[in-house]
């Protein structure tokens, strides 16, 4: 932050992708801010039909290479610190980890380690870059407020930065779990303004899942969906979701619109053997009703609750079973035994992720509290039982 | 050419100009004689020579007494003094009397026949020459070596106005005239307390103006008030037209842009300060009236304070700082962040900015200077102009700057907010003299931050902080309360407390008598409740 720059010399990147050509050379995507195009309404602001961003490929042996060799390409010199976004292709999160990425980064004066870290599922990192986005002008911003308000609203995914994978990488037993991002429909239109020309965009950007690295930073293996919620609720990150429950045989009878929840990793010690009590406490809005209870009545409310303890206590042990057979502990029961037994964790850290953690006895329990039934009280259809 | 020298000391006239007019001057000097001579004839002729029979020194010769023997000259400056007075008081008794006796005239004239306040007699000619300028009217009389001084003095004034500058929703609607006189007696009128005193001195050679040096005895420090007698006594200036002169005459630093002695328009911010132990100098001729010691906090404090509520006082003294501070930093911040620091501008913004530099032909330095430049130019311009013409040039300037500037894309819209922004803060700086400093300092922050971006600017802020913390005002430091720090001082500097907390006058500025008021002077709520619950006890028309 020394010299005097122009905001005129300056090229603003947004985001950068990094991908990798078969012949083992780096291909870093530098998506480059067109301020004109963004802004727009000025002069000289014909903003509609031009592209907000630019994105530059740069093919090199390593990425000080190749970020050097696109001062060739890129009229301006390269300004790394409004970068929000870093996306890592998944071939290359599996083959080589992502040290080589973070120590460049984390290394640079310029380059924030607040940007967010996603992984580029079944496609390319550069689609995720390139694609253009229609209402979130500048992808990169789309990306990472998708990524806020999924994780808020559906808890499947979480926002990762490039700081929060230091730090778990630094953690005791915790990995990084790095959320997925995909691209849907024709990389070739998406490129072009016309993806975001029509009320369909012919290429979408969407998050999808969370990758699951080991502690050296490697790739192992995706959590989709319904896994996925699991593990959020075990990082203790849910803000809202919500659960659905059976009632008889009436599917999804009822749906709670989660506002509050704590979820607590309890570590015990049981025959000089470890075991986690998972702790979760929910507290809720009744969404949406299918079957006609009479939800004026504090019984059936209690009934409602067991049904959806346990249909929250199936979803989260779903993903605990995942973890033990994938032997990667990216929860961290690990640092809360080393926390309260730091002792005995003495004896067990050396073979924990092998021998320890499959074997790990783990239960959960779930609290839920029904806070109000929405405005209404009885479903419709008990309305006209009732007539 | 208006002022010619009259020192006695100058007689080297080493310049050519006006050489005769001078010399001509100078053996006048020398040749009028110290006191009045008994001739009539040769003291007509004597002030004649004198003021060089200037048409408007009008010199009535009247004969009275019995037989008319008593030859009288009534000299006196048409226009300085008052009409009626001359002709009700002076003319009329004297031509009426006629028991005045020639021998002993001046002694009659004196204790019987004028009805008049003020009136003496004299024999020095400079005495009475000066008494002559002051507007007061001389009587001679043939045979007498004396002359009577009778107080006459009037003539056109401006009224008492409500004050332009230093205008106030609530208050006083008074503001100071140009004469010392009703400027004192509005003074007066605020405290009436004999310790109110008041110390008359001539300064300017040439023009002998009046000035007053007034104080409350007892709360004015006397370590300041000796330091400032001894400032004015060393003035030897030859002339004196407005309370600027004298300000810079006797302040402590000259190479500062802030003022440390503060002026105003209204007699009750003259009464406040000097009810905190401070004191005012008013000049003969000019509505501006000097107080001291003044402080940095000073400045940023308006009348109005004092008469709203303090909470209200209060947030908006701490308005005033703050853009004080934006008018100060405001171009240099844009400069700086643009220039050097994009990172510590939020993404979304940078590009907005962006966008606008994106054709802007100049660094964004020379944009800021060019705008300001442009800003002050306008702003002198409409100053000066008259009223009528004034307008004109805002309209240039709003659509030559503001709108065509950002159209043909030389400057950028954000610029154009920033010196908008900047504009109105400085105007909102109740104290001009403040206000016109961080107009001259602006300049040299934002050079200091386009040359080293924030830590130009830092250093710039800082070293500002340092230069105020090292000037005086007689002799007290001018960011006291704040450096030093005194609690009770703090109480009516940035915040104000509500009245019956400040219990004392600022620990810096009095030294004397401190305590302004009484302990436990707090409303007490509890009373009135009292009162209330009676008042429904006996009415018992919301109990129910």
């Amino acid at each position: 932050c020394w010299d005097k720059r122009e905001l005129t010399d300056l090229a603003i990147i947004s985001a950068i992708g990094i991908d990798r050509t078969n012949d083992s050379n780096y291909v870093l995507h530098l998506q480059i801010i067109n301020p004109g195009n963004v802004a727009g309404g000025l002069q000289g602001g014909g903003a509609g039909d031009r592209p907000p961003v630019s994105v530059y490929s740069i093919e090199g042996n390593n990425i000080t290479e190749a970020l050097r060799k696109a001062s060739m390409k890129v009229s301006r010199r390269l300004y790394f610190a409004h970068t929000n976004l870093v996306v890592i292709n998944e071939k290359l999160a599996k083959e080589e980890g992502l040290d080589f990425v973070l120590d460049n980064l984390d290394r640079d004066t310029e380059f924030r380690t607040t940007a967010t870290f996603v992984v580029a599922h079944k496609t390319k990192a550069e689609n995720i870059v390139k694609i253009l986005t229609p209402i979130d002008k500048i992808p990169s911003n789309k990306v990472n407020k998708t990524l806020d308000f999924t994780e808020a609203q559906y808890g499947r995914v979480v926002k990762i930065n490039i700081q929060d994978v230091l730090k778990t990488l630094a953690a005791n037993t915790m990995a990084p779990v790095i959320p997925g991002y995909m691209m849907i429909g024709d990389d070739k239109k998406g490129v072009s303004m016309e993806n975001t020309q029509a009320t369909d965009p012919k290429a979408i950007l969407q998050a999808d899942g969370l990758a699951v690295f080991d502690k050296a930073g490697y790739l192992k293996y995706w959590l989709e969906d319904d896994e996925s919620v699991g593990a959020v609720w075990l990082m203790n990150k849910i803000q809202h979701t919500f659960i659905n429950a059976d009632w008889g045989k009436t599917k999804d009878a009822v749906s709670l619109q989660v506002t509050h929840q704590d979820t607590k990793l309890v570590p015990k010690m049981r025959n000089g053997r470890p075991y986690i009590h998972v702790k979760v406490s929910v507290e809720g809005i009744i969404d949406a009703v299918k079957y006609p209870f009479q939800l004026s009545d504090p019984k059936v409310l209690a009934a409602i609750e067991k049904a959806l303890n346990k249909e929250l206590e199936k979803e989260i042990s779903h993903t605990v079973k995942k973890i033990k057979k994938n032997k990667i502990d990216f929860i961290g029961f690990g640092d809360t035994i080393y926390r309260k037994y730091p002792e005995q964790w003495e004896k067990m850290k050396d073979t924990w992720d092998k021998e320890y953690l499959p074997e790990l006895p783990i239960d959960v329990k779930a609290e839920t509290y029904i806070r109000r039934t929405g405005l209404r009280n009885n479903p419709i259809k008990h309305q006209f039982k009732d007539d | 050419m208006p002022l010619f020298s009259k020192r006695k000391n100058n007689t080297d006239s080493k310049d050519k100009q006006n050489t005769d007019e001078r010399n001509q001057e100078q053996q006048q000097e020398k040749e009028r004689p110290v006191l009045i001579s008994p001739s009539l004839a040769k003291n007509i002729a004597e002030t004649k020579k004198e003021v060089g029979s200037s048409s408007d020194v009008i010199i009535r010769e009247i004969k009275i007494g019995e037989q008319d023997h008593v030859h009288l000259a009534v000299i006196y400056i048409s226009g300085l003094v008052d009409n009626n007075t001359i002709h009700e008081s002076l003319i009329d008794p004297l031509v009426q009397d006629e028991s005045i006796q020639n021998t002993h005239a001046i002694q009659q004239i004196l204790e019987k026949t004028l009805p008049l306040g003020g009136v003496k007699a004299e024999k020095s000619w400079d005495k009475l020459f000066s008494e002559l300028m002051l507007g007061n009217a001389l009587i001679f009389a043939d045979g007498h070596d004396e002359a009577l001084i009778c107080s006459t003095q009037g003539g056109e004034q401006r009224s008492i106005q409500e004050p332009s500058t230093q205008v106030s929703f609530r208050g006083p609607r008074q503001g100071f005239t140009e004469s010392l006189q009703t400027n004192i007696s509005m003074i007066r009128r605020y405290i009436k307390n004999p310790n109110l005193w008041v110390e008359k001195m001539k300064k300017g050679s040439v023009t002998n103006t009046d000035i007053a040096l007034m104080y409350i005895q007892g709360i004015c420090d006397e370590k300041v008030l000796k330091e400032v007698k001894q400032r004015l006594e060393k003035i030897d200036i030859d002339s004196i037209l407005e309370s600027g002169y004298i300000e810079q005459l006797i302040e402590d630093e000259t190479f500062t842009t802030f003022p440390t002695m503060y002026h105003t328009e209204r007699p009750d911010v003259v009464a406040g300060n000097l009810l905190e132990g401070r004191f005012a100098i008013i000049v003969d001729g000019t509505p501006f009236v000097l107080i001291a010691p003044a402080l940095f906090v000073q400045f940023f404090q308006s009348v109005e304070d004092y008469y709203s509520r303090f909470d209200i006082a209060t947030s908006i003294r701490i308005l005033r700082v703050l853009v004080f501070f934006i008018s100060l930093v405001a171009p240099a911040v844009y400069v700086a962040a643009t220039t050097f620091h994009q990172e510590m501008i939020p993404t979304q913004l940078l590009v907005v900015i962006a966008a606008q530099r994106e054709i802007v032909p100049f660094p964004a330095v020379v944009e800021a200077l060019t705008m300001e430049v442009a800003f002050e130019i306008l702003r002198e311009a409409g100053v000066r102009l008259p009223r009528v013409v004034g307008s004109a040039v805002s309209i240039v300037g709003a659509l030559v700057i503001g709108q065509a500037a950002v159209q043909a894309g030389i400057v950028s819209p954000a610029m154009v907010i920033i010196v908008a922004l900047t504009a109105i803060a400085s105007f909102a700086t109740p104290a001009f003299a403040m206000a016109i400093s961080a107009r001259l300092i602006r300049f040299i922050f934002i050079i200091a931050s386009a040359v080293m971006g924030f830590y130009g600017l830092i250093l710039g802020i800082i070293m500002m902080f340092v230069h105020l913390c090292s000037l005086r005002s007689f002799g007290v430091p001018y960011m006291s309360p704040l450096a030093p720090f005194s609690s009770q001082g703090v109480k009516d500097a940035l915040f104000r407390v509500p009245w019956w907390a400040d219990e004392k006058r600022p620990e810096s500025v009095s030294k004397e008598d401190k305590v302004r008021q009484g302990k436990d002077q707090r409303p007490e709520p509890a009373a009135s409740r009292g009162m209330v619950n009676k008042d429904l006890e006996e009415g018992d028309q919301n109990g129910t």
